[in-house]
């Protein structure tokens, strides 16, 4: 392999990697940016997506096999019953501490975060569950990069899930009433918006598009845990912090640019594979201290 | 009210006094039930609970029955160290158990204070070696043991250039930085020694680095399910060469992880009871017993428990003191897994490695 099939094959790497920060971060962003919350719970938000999918996929492929077609449903129906998780976690932990300090609120997430992680791991005895599929690992070869079809698909998915997002953030009167209410709540309620109602649709599309990474993971790297959704969590609210939260093609930007960074910056020649996480919190870290609205953000200035 | 309280009061009494004069031996066993190893915990703790259970039915030894206490050391130095607090304050008369050699390491001090004679059935680090307070024994053979069965490998499959995977923890990095050495001394080259974090699932860096230094063999020498993952990658990365993996990885987990990218993987194995011609009769009472099949520890963990059970019949009591001396007088002790004899420092004496291929989605015997 030379340099520049290295640079391929790193950009195809990052993508894969780019795509399932993007999808997670944007989830951390939607409701920071509608009630300022920064929901820890998400990461485990998207564990507990891809233990539904695979629970389904095993339902389901007596039916359907464990091709694409399985696939795409356990994918769909569990972006659908992780939506409504999220909804029932907002309406259960979240909302009556809507008009509570801050800090109670981020407390109480990491609260439901200890929930959902250590109930998973009493489920599944703190096993690793292998994801079988029936995917192979044919794919696309220029020279010696190698791209897998199911990397391919893995990419398009995210894409058509991102552009449907952002049709819907910016074309759909729902998306109109999150965008409002991100920037006057109490002038929303006023107008007669069913504030309560936007926040629950807020956090399903949000848990949903975790866990439709959530199974996809699954899929490409065939075993998800229960502690699959620490590190990823705190992955994307970098990725969401480096494009600037609160702002949904920040997070997208933020998420494929924090993928490029793990597979650039590791492929050094005297840094090693280890330090990949070394790079994105020491990543975190600049930007709360630099640019601490992010990429894309605007300054914003608060009132005391 | 008060009568009920004087009943309870007196059967608490009763029971008191009815207590057997002797006292049952109790066995800690120090297994990773949770986390990322906890399939081979539990494997462990039922094979000692098997043992345990059929000591128990022929009456025991010395006419005392055994009891067990499992805690659970998590495979994390921090957990282990705790879970030995609590087994050595439980009162046991020895322990049986130490899955991951990073956490095993941590806690031969506490049972050493102690004086608690520990039967380690699993870990294998050469660090046992030095660090060995003098009361814990090895049943399984150390690191070093599978480096000489892995080089041969290697030379017998012509491999030239090798690249070596772990994770930095105390038994991969030891098997690695072993490997390195042979190999290297044996005039081959080693053109890649890399290091993955534990848990990390997207291995996909790793692998562009491993097909750019362009190597004949790939040897993993931590544990299944990041190993699992790791083939998976190399594999749908394009990789062609030939891949090996540690003792470590020596589980059906891994082939479930890497589906039909483990095909033709190589992999160093302790006995594991399916190829052993004693481990019959032992799959088919385990698997009556816990409907499950008996994982690559097992059969080495049932030895560990009888092998200690055998020890405290020749010192002919539970004492602690007793019974380590007459562990370490222990002479080719028949084991399902072959005789178990131990070097001066306790080390198990002979190596027991095996070399398994994935054939059809199963392990086989590499001839």
């Amino acid at each position: 392999m030379d340099t520049l099939d290295i640079i391929s094959q790193q950009i195809a790497n990052s993508l894969i990697l780019g795509s399932f920060y993007a999808l997670v971060a944007l989830g951390y962003s939607m409701v920071y940016g509608i009630i300022k919350l920064l929901n820890f719970a998400h990461g485990d938000v998207y564990m507990v997506g891809a233990f539904i999918g695979f629970t389904l996929l095993s339902l389901l492929s007596g039916f359907l096999g464990d091709g694409w077609l399985g696939i795409s449903a356990a994918v769909v129906l569990s972006m659908i019953a992780t939506g409504f998780l999220g909804v029932v976690i907002q309406r259960i932990a979240y909302r009556p501490l809507l008009s509570a300090p801050r800090l109670s609120i981020l407390i109480t997430a990491m609260g439901v975060s200890l929930v959902l992680f250590n109930a998973v791991m009493a489920a599944t005895f703190g096993e690793y569950k292998a994801f079988e599929t029936g995917l192979d690992f044919e794919g696309v070869d220029f020279g010696s990069i190698h791209i897998s079809h199911t990397q391919i698909v893995l990419v398009l998915a995210t894409a058509l899930l991102m552009t449907g997002l952002t049709l819907f953030i910016n074309r759909t009167i729902y998306g109109k009433a999150m965008r409002a209410i991100s920037i006057d709540m109490d002038a929303c309620r006023l107008m007669g918006i069913d504030v309560n109602k936007i926040i629950a649709l807020t956090f399903f599309v949000g848990s949903a598009l975790a866990a439709a990474a959530g199974v996809m993971a699954g899929v490409y790297y065939g075993s998800i845990h229960f502690f699959m959704g620490f590190i990823i969590g705190l992955k994307a609210f970098t990725a969401a912090v480096f494009g600037g939260i609160g702002i949904i093609p920040g997070a997208m930007l933020g998420g494929l640019l924090l993928g490029a960074l793990e597979s650039f910056g590791t492929q050094m020649p005297w840094i090693g594979t280890e330090w990949k996480d070394v790079f994105s919190f020491g990543l975190l870290i600049l930007i709360l201290v630099f640019k601490p609205n992010g990429l894309m953000g605007r300054n914003e200035i608060e009132r005391m | 009210m008060r009568k009920i309280a004087l009943l309870f009061a007196v059967s608490v009494l009763v029971a008191g006094l009815a207590a057997p004069a002797m006292a049952d031996i109790k066995v800690g066993i120090m297994v990773p039930t949770t986390g990322s190893e906890a399939t081979y915990g539990k494997d462990m703790e039922n094979a000692v609970k098997m043992a345990v259970d059929e000591l128990n039915a022929k009456g025991g030894v010395l006419g005392q029955k055994f009891t067990t206490f499992t805690a659970d050391d998590g495979c994390d130095p921090q957990m282990a160290t705790a879970a030995a607090s609590k087994i050595t304050s439980a009162g046991v008369d020895a322990v049986v158990g130490g899955y991951c050699s990073g956490a095993t390491l941590p806690t031969l001090k506490i049972y050493a204070d102690a004086g608690i004679p520990f039967v380690i059935t699993a870990a294998n680090s050469s660090k046992f070696s030095d660090m060995n307070p003098g009361n814990a024994f090895l049943v399984n053979a150390i690191g070093s043991y599978q480096v000489e069965t892995a080089v041969a490998l290697f030379k017998k499959m012509g491999v030239k250039k090798l690249a070596i995977v772990h994770q930095g923890d105390g038994y991969s990095e030891d098997l690695a930085s072993l490997t390195q050495k042979k190999w290297k001394e044996s005039g081959n080259e080693v053109v890649a020694y890399e290091l993955v974090n534990k848990g990390e699932q997207d291995q996909s860096a790793l692998v562009t680095r491993l097909k750019s230094k362009n190597p004949d063999m790939v040897f993993w020498t931590a544990y299944y399910a990041d190993g699992g993952l790791l083939i998976k990658q190399l594999r749908q990365g394009g990789y062609k060469g030939k891949i090996a993996v540690g003792d470590g990885s020596t589980d059906a987990k891994l082939l479930q992880i890497g589906g039909k990218a483990t095909e033709g993987v190589y992999a160093l194995a302790n006995p594991l009871p399916e190829f052993l011609t004693t481990g019959k009769k032992f799959i088919a009472d385990y698997k009556a017993k816990f409907k499950t099949d008996p994982g690559p520890y097992s059969a080495l963990t049932y030895d560990g428990m009888m092998l200690l059970a055998d020890a405290i019949k020749r010192a002919g009591s539970a004492d602690k003191k007793a019974v380590t001396a007459a562990l370490k007088k222990t002479d080719k002790f028949p084991g399902l897994s072959g005789p178990v004899s131990f070097t001066d420092k306790n080390l198990l004496a002979t190596s027991n490695f095996v070399v398994l291929l994935v054939k059809d989605g199963k392990w086989s015997l590499s001839k």
